[in-house]
Parts: C-alpha cells; structure tokens; sequence
C-alpha cells in the first residue's frame, strides 16, 4: 500500500495554474526525489503534505488517511510524525541553536531538560555542529543554518521526512554531508521527499526520482528505468534542453 | 484613466475588506485557542516588558511633554480673561478623558504596531511562521496571543503612568511659568477628576490594544512581497491602528457616555 499519496492535485496562484492533476505515491521507506523547473511547484507540493499548502482541487492521503481537508488541531498528529526541512532552515532568530533543537522537544514530550539537553547535544554532534549551542542563527553560515535546521527536523525522529532543496547553495563539503545524513537516515527506515535541482545528490540518494513539468508529472522511475530512455523528459532537463 | 481610477479605488476596497475579515476571523482563532493549552505565560511575560516597560520611556516624555505644553498654552490663553485658575481643572481632565488615553495609544500604535507587524513580517518571509505550523504548534498560540494579552495589560498600564507624568507635568509649568500655587493646582485636580473619568479612559484603551495588536498581527501574517512587503505591512499596520483609534474615540466615549447615563 501506498504511504503517501497525492492524487489529482491542483493548485493555482492568482491566475497562474501551477499543478494541473498532479498524482504521485510514494512507498514505506522510500526516498522519492522531486525534480523540476524553477517555479514548476515542487516545494507547494512538498508542502501540501503536512498541510501547509491546501490543493484547489485533488486529494493528500497519508497512511491511508485523507488529510485534505485536516484542520490545524488534526493535522498536529501529522505533523509530529512528519519532519519538513525547510530551504533556508526557517530558524527562530529569537532562539540560540540549542533552543531551536530542544523546541520540539519540549512542546511534544514529557522529558526533562537533562534528557532534552543530552539529546540536543547529541544530534548536534551527529551534525558536526558540537560547540554551536549557544550560537543565535544569524552568526551562523548557511551551510551551518541548514544542517541545524535537519537536526531540529529530526531530533523527534519522524517517520518521513520532507526535504527541501537542502543542498542548495551549499559547498561541496556540506553537499556531501547532508546527502550522508540523508543517506544515514534513510537506512533507518525513514521515508522521505527531496526536492532538489542537485541531480547529483538526487542520484546518491533518491530510490526513485519524478519529474515535474507543466503542471504533472512527466515523468518517475528509478535511476535504470531513467538510464533506459535517454531521450526522455528527464535527461532533457538534466542536459539543459527545452522540455 | 477611468479604468485605472477605478481599478484602484476597487483594489481599495478589496484591500479593506480583507484587513476587516482577516482581523476578524484572527480575532476569533484567537479567542478560540486562547482557552485550550498549552499555554504560555513566560512568552507573555517576555512580551510585557517589550511592549510595556521598554515604552515607558516613549510614553513618558510624550505624556512630560503634552501636559507642560497645555498648561502652557491654556494659561496664556486664559491669563487674558483672568481664568488663568482654571488651568488645573481644564489641564487634569482632558489629560485624564482623552489627551493622556488616546495619546498614548497613538504612541503605543506607532511603536509595539510597527514592532510587531515589522517582526511578524520578516517571520513569514523568512519561513519561521510555518516552520512553528511545521513543527506542530500553533503560531495563535505562541505569537499572536501572548502579544495580545501582553497589550491589553501594558496600554492601561501606561496611560495610567502618562496620565500621572502629563498632569505632573502640567503642574510644574502651572507653578514656575503661570505662578501658580502646586498645593492649589493638586487641590482642584483632585476635586476636578473623578475615579469614573480615569477608568472610562483606562476602559477605552483596552479596546486601543486590542485594535492595534489584531492589526498589526494580521498585516504581519499576511506579508506576500518579501522585506518589501514587510515595510508596506508595518506602514500599514500603524495607519490602519492609529485610525482604528481616533474613529474608535468617539463611539467608545459615547458609548461609555450612554452606559454612565444609565447606570446613574
């Protein structure tokens, strides 16, 4: 059975069409990768997926629930076991980094601050981040925002995980390090969503990657069902072509 | 040219409505979830001293100065009819009904509404509102209520402070400019005020903070143009709260007005 699935989606923005029937599913464990144009709607989807984003038309289905039309206080079960890692790390700027982490922590669990505290520091030494607790997200770089953005995503240890574009921009030091982490995590089991233009790192990780193009999907396969058609929608984008 | 003219008065028009609903129905998740936990009372109690102890300062040499300048003016006014004793009585009680709530409001409108619509702004452009949605919380509960609740405390509480400092104020230039004795100028403050005439103005400020912390949360919610769109929302948010005020003024005194009549 299908654990996340997006079935017939349609979004608008002001007169823009942007998804025009979108249907896409993804497995238990899984790592989908998402690939498109600039502006082809690839983070909306993502987005729609714990309810940030509402469909015009077309239904989200998650574990086999339509969590569609989920209200705010419904979609707070999704949401603690869905883990979206935003872009730019959507850190709090009020918060230092280890309050940042240990935000999740204390609104969804009952533990004390010695065990929050072991577990923060923990994640962020997973995330070679050791020794930046204290730091405010502003003194930090972007590479270093985006790897404390993972960690608070995951520090609840959420079943999926929705990345978004969470290499871009980065050297390739920190690329390699989130495509390890991602890697890691994937290997414990964890479903997860890329969003990404790195077709690199979209190769390293992704099980499957699918194509977003006027408003559909064009196309989704593995990295052989891909290799197999080389003149497909897929290769003409990687290569720069016209689609 | 008709057609631009009316397209903006139109968008005008769209732009009002939205404001009106949006704040409405902001009202209402908030009062909604502001009865159901978690609830967070060291956010309020942070919001406090941002928006109450770090404007005193503001409200202080504002309310200083609007009460010295009165005297003032009124003294030399009066001076030339011989009314000059009257100063104190007419000083105290316009500071106490309206210069000191009102005013206040003003400043309170101009410095914790562009504080809050400019930071609340730059939150959604920099994704941290639906990062607090992403992570399972409420941005009602952890953003919009505490600063209400923190509002509707601090604004009372400061007029209460402008309206001691402004008729201070107005007492040292009754004494040192107009000659004034300050044993006779507190003397006709207190016979002039009643308690009725502080808490009608004190009662109007409560609906002064709830116009501008609902305005300037809604405006900075719904910023769309990145920190461009932050600078519009917070010139919004002031505009659209100081008017909310001066408009308000009038059928809140009325209202208090007809309520005094009938409770007497």
């Amino acid at each position: 059975m299908d654990f996340i699935k997006v079935i017939g989606f349609k979004k608008s923005f002001g007169t823009k069409q942007v998804h025009s029937g979108v249907n896409l599913s993804i497995q238990k464990g899984e790592c989908l990768g998402l690939i498109g144009g600039s502006g082809a709607g690839k983070s909306v989807i993502l987005r729609s997926l714990i309810g940030l984003e509402k469909p015009d038309e077309g239904r989200v289905v998650f574990d086999g629930k339509d969590i569609t039309d989920y209200t705010e206080d419904e979609l707070v079960n999704i949401r603690k076991r869905v883990a979206y890692v935003f872009q730019g790390g959507a850190l709090f700027d009020s918060m230092n980094v280890y309050e940042n982490l240990a935000y999740p922590l204390r609104e969804h669990t009952k533990l004390g601050e010695p065990e929050i505290s072991e577990k923060v520091l923990t994640k962020l030494k997973e995330l070679g981040l050791e020794g930046n607790d204290k730091v405010y997200p502003a003194e930090l770089s972007g590479g270093m925002q985006k790897r404390v953005g993972l960690a608070r995503a995951i520090i609840m240890e959420p079943e999926v995980i929705l990345y978004d574009e969470p290499t871009a921009g980065l050297d390739p030091f920190n690329t390699v390090k989130i495509q390890e982490m991602i890697s890691r995590l994937k290997a414990t089991g964890v479903t997860s969503i890329l969003v990404t233009h790195d077709m690199p790192s979209a190769f390293a990780v992704c099980d499957r990657i699918a194509m977003l193009a006027k408003g559909k999907i064009g196309a989704v396969g593995t990295r052989a069902e891909l290799d197999a058609s080389p003149g497909g929608i897929i290769h003409k984008f990687i290569n720069g072509e016209q689609l | 040219m008709i057609q631009t003219f009316a397209s903006s008065i139109g968008g005008f028009v769209l732009g009002q409505l939205q404001f009106v609903g949006g704040s409405t129905v902001l009202f209402l998740h908030s009062l909604k979830e502001a009865l159901k936990p978690p609830y967070y009372p060291q956010l309020i109690v942070e919001q406090i001293n941002q928006v109450g102890v770090r404007s005193m300062s503001l409200i202080v040499a504002a309310s200083l100065s609007t009460g010295m300048v009165m005297s003032l003016q009124f003294g030399l006014g009066l001076e030339k009819f011989g009314a000059k004793l009257y100063v104190p009585k007419i000083v105290s009680l316009s500071i106490a009904k309206e210069l000191g709530p009102v005013f206040t409001s003003l400043m309170f409108a101009a410095r914790v509404g562009a504080g809050i619509a400019s930071e609340l702004g730059s939150m959604t452009v920099t994704q941290q509102i639906d990062a607090i949605r992403a992570l399972g919380t409420s941005p009602i509960k952890r953003i919009v209520i505490p600063r209400v609740i923190a509002c509707t405390i601090a604004l009372p509480l400061l007029t209460v402070i402008a309206n001691a400092v402004g008729t201070f104020g107005a007492l040292t230039v009754g004494q040192f400019e107009l000659g004034l004795d300050s044993g006779f100028f507190i003397q006709k403050v207190i016979t002039t005020v009643k308690i009725g005439d502080y808490i009608n103005g004190l009662l109007k400020t409560f609906f002064f903070a709830l116009f501008v912390v609902f305005t300037s949360c809604y405006y900075g919610l719904n910023v769309k143009e990145g920190t461009r769109g932050v600078g519009i929302a917070t010139t919004k948010a002031v505009v659209a709260s100081s008017i909310l005020i001066v408009v308000s003024d009038f059928f809140l005194t009325k209202l208090f007005w007809i309520i005094e009549k009938w409770i007497s």
